[in-house]
């Protein structure tokens, strides 16, 4: 007697374990739906013809019209200003991976003084917004002939992700074992070598973490921009899109978002090479710190 | 051993400390000495003592963009952090189409919020937005209400959208988090007879606690300096009322009241210190017990 009704409880909760594990897969659909949903309208629009109602008929099946594309890219010149965010943003990537590994390197297995001092005021600066000091940084962008300047901007910002770069690099050659330097040392290696040829290819996986952490915000960059990239010939993704959507004052929909799909088609392609590494940067030490 | 011997390698955090001193560091200093100037960005600056902030307390337009501001940060700081921590626990187990769901919740965060802000007013516009015609196509479209021309429920929308946008990014802080927790730690708790509640509170939270001092700190930066998705949703409208302070700071300084925008920048530094001490603080009191 006592056995069957045990039984009976355990076939509830297989049972009920199944309802709770549909449930989840449906909560997580509807959640990766409600994620995706405006880039399908995105995608809707700009495939629609200019003279077509959005909600006249079947909204969901678009016209196929790919006419807003080459129109879209002509007007808006955002091939140029790709160009400009990507010199940015790969200038800036490549600075932060460098001087912050080179500087994580220095902070997790040399504990001198400067190098904890350097830590802590990264530790504290990570806590300023960027806003704060980029009115007083335009003075001195001035002074250096830097304002609408690539390389300007470049520096601007790898310096704000600066901070969380060397954060996020420490944390991770922290967690990595000491055994495996310690015989390259014994090799005849020197320390500069042992960075170069040891710590930075063990990098990777934090180094996609930064990328997908710091990258898209730089290609994106819109505050910092508004300041220091004004030049029409200097403007970057975000600053070309504003000033081109500006002139339609919301009337030329389609053609807008066909703009707007060339601009993140980099991006998603980028996101989707890089996101495989993402977690295992994050979850190997990059939080420990 | 080797460390001992003074080598190159000693000082790599050089290059880094060297490009944030001089792209962050100074400026920063050099914003404490001109906000109490009427530096116009070109011409000599002047002395003025404590005029910039007398004036900033005494202009309502500054005063409602500091409670924009604050409003919008109690509002989205939390819900980023409730809403990433639900995506992590739904996300935190094996399931078929793990990397796929996400990857789908993290999209949103690498498109420029200046695309998804002109993406969401599509959908929200009065008279011709997609939700007045979902609406309305149920047969109730006095439930669309004109959501972006009325305070209170454009900074609703606005705090809705930068969570929609970045749960994803807190998620995978989540994530790293949650899977360094050990399963036995689990098993234990149920062997215990500990119900999942019991487990979430005495086992996952107190363990979480370094990834949610990272999500807070962070979104409460965020937040507090939002712009981008301000610009493109409202553009700080109807009238003022929705600006945030870095708006202003921004429009200041093109209204060539630099040394005023350096003041508003340095309230900004002070509002942002109190919830970035009392956190450290609140860590270093743990610590401590």
């Amino acid at each position: 007697m006592t056995f069957r009704i045990m039984d009976e409880g355990k076939g509830m909760d297989i049972e009920m374990k199944k309802i709770l594990c549909g449930l989840r897969y449906l909560i997580i659909i509807m959640i990766s739906l409600l994620c995706l949903a405006p880039f399908g309208i995105l995608l809707i629009l700009a495939l629609n013809t200019p003279r077509r109602n959005f909600y006249e008929g079947n909204m969901f099946v678009p016209d196929f019209y790919f006419q807003n594309f080459p129109d879209g890219w002509k007007q808006s010149q955002i091939g140029h200003a790709m160009l400009n965010s990507g010199l940015i943003t790969a200038g800036a990537i490549l600075l932060i991976v460098i001087l912050g590994a080179m500087a994580g390197y220095a902070v997790a297995r040399c504990k001198n003084k400067f190098n904890q001092t350097v830590y802590l005021i990264f530790l504290c600066c990570m806590m300023v917004p960027g806003i704060i000091n980029t009115v007083p940084l335009y003075g001195l962008m001035i002074r250096l002939h830097a304002v609408n300047t690539l390389w300007g901007m470049t520096c601007v910002c790898a310096t704000l992700a600066i901070p969380q770069a060397v954060f996020v690099f420490t944390g991770f050659i922290r967690a990595l074992p000491m055994e495996l330097e310690e015989a390259a040392v014994i090799d005849g290696c020197s320390q500069m070598q042992v960075f170069w040829k040891i710590i930075l290819p063990l990098l990777k996986p934090s180094v996609s973490a930064v990328v997908i952490l710091n990258g898209f915000g730089i290609w994106n960059n819109y505050a910092q921009a508004a300041f220091f990239l004004q030049d029409r010939a200097k403007h970057n993704v975000p600053q070309a899109l504003s000033i081109y959507f500006q002139q339609f004052a919301g009337a030329r929909w389609n053609i807008m978002a066909a703009t707007a799909v060339i601009a993140i088609v980099p991006v998603v392609i980028v996101f989707l090479l890089f996101q495989k590494n993402l977690m295992r940067g994050l979850t190997d030490g990059a939080l420990k710190g | 051993m080797k460390s001992r011997k003074i080598g190159l390698h000693q000082f790599m955090a050089v290059p880094a400390f060297a490009l944030y001193a001089v792209f962050f560091i100074y400026p920063l200093l050099k914003g404490i000495g001109l906000c109490f100037t009427d530096w116009d960005g070109i011409k000599a600056a002047h002395f003025v003592g404590l005029r910039n902030f007398i004036d900033f307390f005494h202009d309502q337009r500054a005063l409602s963009d500091i409670r924009t501001t604050v409003l919008f940060t109690l509002g989205s700081a939390p819900l980023l952090n409730i809403v990433g921590l639900v995506y992590a626990l739904l996300m935190n187990s094996e399931f078929r189409g793990k990397s796929i769901a996400r990857m789908c919740i993290y999209m949103p965060a690498i498109i420029s919020p200046l695309i998804m802000g002109y993406i969401w007013y599509f959908l929200l516009q009065p008279g011709r937005g997609f939700l007045y015609h979902f609406f309305d196509g149920l047969g109730h479209p006095e439930w669309f209400g004109n959501w972006m021309g009325n305070y209170k429920s454009a900074l609703l929308v606005i705090v809705l959208v930068n969570v929609w946008q970045y749960a994803g990014m807190t998620m995978v802080i989540y994530l790293a988090g949650l899977q360094g927790i050990s399963r036995d730690l689990y098993e234990a708790a149920k062997i215990d007879g500990a119900r999942w509640v019991d487990g979430f509170l005495h086992v996952t939270l107190p363990l979480l606690g370094p990834s949610i001092r990272i999500n807070v700190i962070t979104n409460i930066i965020g937040s507090l300096s939002v712009f981008d998705i301000v610009m493109s949703l409202t553009g700080g409208g109807p009238g003022y009322q929705t600006e945030t302070l870095s708006i202003y700071i921004m429009r200041m300084c093109y209204g060539s009241k630099t040394g005023y925008s350096v003041a508003v920048a340095i309230i900004l530094f002070l509002i942002v210190l109190i919830p970035v001490a009392a956190s450290s603080w609140l860590m270093r009191k743990k610590e401590e017990d």
